[in-house]
């Protein structure tokens, strides 16, 4: 059985705080569950980005693209892997999920994309793909495939590096995201709210499936989560938020 | 200033469906600059067409006003819009509602560009977007709407719209459209466009439909580069109409594409 101690993300959760850039603002939302000390549990974390105008964000205003995000984990926090298996990301972008072993996924979301495109705001639902990535320098990799559809069919890999991180986090995963192109001389598109889940609970879990693990103690306060995230037009901006300790 | 918006926007549509790389003049004053390509330029394969046009003019002072546009693409080109909605609104209503009464799948294009007009002899400059909705066929040949938006310095909004007309040789596709004349203040000059840019389908367009109760993802060719580029490039033509009765007409070219 291999342990990787856990750095990724995923959708809807409790307290979440709001960290301002320039003119994208961001809001982090992580959640447990089953939320239970040394649990084997699905982490769903979520990120919500917002055009900023006049100080206050804006649902009217499409976010500055995020180019890069430093995602931080509670200590103790871990990514369960009993069998092995990876997935290069130069696979993912020539052959899709369908050309990664199926125990090389490690979870799933969904995600929003604007574009300002015209008079408009155009929209784009994406699905998203998780998958453990051959490891760089003894430190454990990820890829995120995100595809959408219509109204243009995209596909994109994010790629991202777990490393040690100070305290009170345990460990620290850090994404590159490329430009999701749109038209020639047209802006890239924005992601808007990004939302993914890694690990599985109890009840729909395979025996040696991939989880993610609780850790065995909860800090006063809550488990701690953070991001930090640069933009397209160089201004950066960051968000804090917690997830109760289990009751 | 609502009426020196709307002669700002009918300056600026005026410039809405030029394809393309060349330079024109018009009564030794006006001068049009465009460059087009395809994106991807791969000969046979579903592509997005853009454009930039520059106007300037060698007369100082107001420039006047584009009252009509005529373009011709090259011959081979083909424009496949199987698969994409059609916009049943009338121009006026989508002048009226905006953007929101035609279906998303039945938007083809897109364009941005800078208009000037002149207050008490400053060019004051007015961004604009535009918006090309398919609309339903008359007697088979396509038909656009084109929304106008401008927001500063006043908003205002305009809706025009564009038929496909029979190109000469060595031309296929070809469109065309008027541009209304809308005064602004007694006395003051009509407003003209600097410039403009297009852009027309894409390589990936998809939409989701209901084929035979199923959900199914259609894709949508658009515009399709033709399958052979002859020498020189594919050659192009645009027609520009002012309103002081002076006619550019632009013939520029795009690169053939790169051998693989």
């Amino acid at each position: 059985m291999i342990r990787t101690a856990l750095a990724t993300m995923a959708v809807w959760a409790a307290p979440a705080a709001v960290a301002q850039a320039e003119t994208t603002s961001a809001t982090i939302a992580p959640s447990l569950f089953p939320n239970r000390l040394g649990a084997r549990a699905a982490l769903t974390f979520t990120i919500r980005y917002a055009g900023v105008e006049f100080g206050v964000p804006s649902p009217l205003n499409v976010p500055s693209p995020v180019r890069r995000a430093v995602l931080h984990f509670p200590a103790g926090l871990r990514l369960d892997i009993p069998k092995l298996r990876s997935c290069t990301v130069a696979r993912l972008r020539a052959h899709g999920a369908s050309g990664c072993p199926a125990r090389s996924r490690i979870g799933s979301g969904h995600a929003l994309v604007e574009s300002r495109t015209g008079s408009q705001t155009i929209t784009e639902n994406i699905t998203l793909q998780a998958f453990l990535g051959p490891p760089q320098n003894l430190r454990p990799t990820f890829a995120i495939l995100a595809q959408g559809y219509t109204p243009i069919e995209e596909r994109v890999v994010l790629k991202g590096t777990v490393l040690a991180d100070s305290a009170p986090y345990g460990e620290e995963l850090k994404m590159s995201i490329p430009p999701i192109p749109t038209l020639p001389n047209e802006p890239d598109a924005s992601i808007a709210t990004f939302s993914l889940t890694v690990g599985q609970s109890k009840r729909r879990r395979a025996r040696d499936a991939n989880t993610v693990v609780v850790p065995s103690s909860c800090p006063i306060g809550g488990f701690p989560f953070a991001g930090e995230f640069t933009y397209a037009d160089g201004s950066a901006g960051a968000a804090l938020a917690t997830t109760p300790c289990p009751g | 200033m609502l009426c020196k918006a709307r002669a700002l926007i009918a300056a600026l549509l005026a410039f809405a469906c030029m394809l393309i790389a060349a330079v024109a003049l018009a009564a030794d004053t006006e001068t049009v600059t465009i460059d087009a390509r395809f994106s991807p330029d791969k000969l046979g394969a579903p592509t997005n067409l853009s454009a930039t046009a520059k106007f300037s003019s060698a007369a100082p002072g107001p420039q006047s006003p584009v009252t009509k546009v005529t373009a011709y693409a090259p011959a081979g080109m083909l424009v496949d819009v199987r698969g994409a909605g059609t916009c049943a609104a009338t121009a006026a209503k989508l002048e009226a509602v905006g953007p929101s009464v035609c279906p998303a799948d039945s938007r083809v294009g897109f364009g941005k560009g800078i208009g000037l007009f002149e207050i008490a002899g400053e060019n004051v400059p007015g961004p604009f977007t535009l918006e090309f909705f398919l609309a339903r066929k008359e007697h088979g040949h396509i038909v656009m709407l084109i929304y106008v938006s401008a927001v500063t310095p006043a908003t205002e909004q305009l809706a025009l719209v564009a038929r496909e007309v029979r190109a000469p040789k060595p031309y296929g596709f070809g469109i065309t459209f008027d541009v209304p004349i809308i005064p602004t203040l007694p006395g003051a000059a009509l407003g003209w466009v600097d410039h403009v840019f297009l852009t027309f389908g894409a390589k990936n367009v998809a939409y989701y439909k209901t084929v035979h109760g199923k959900k199914k993802l259609v894709h949508v060719r658009g515009v399709v580069v033709p399958t052979t580029c002859p020498r020189g490039g594919f050659p192009i033509k645009a027609i520009i109409g002012f309103a002081d009765g002076a006619m550019v007409t632009v013939t520029p070219t795009i690169p053939c594409p790169h051998k693989q």
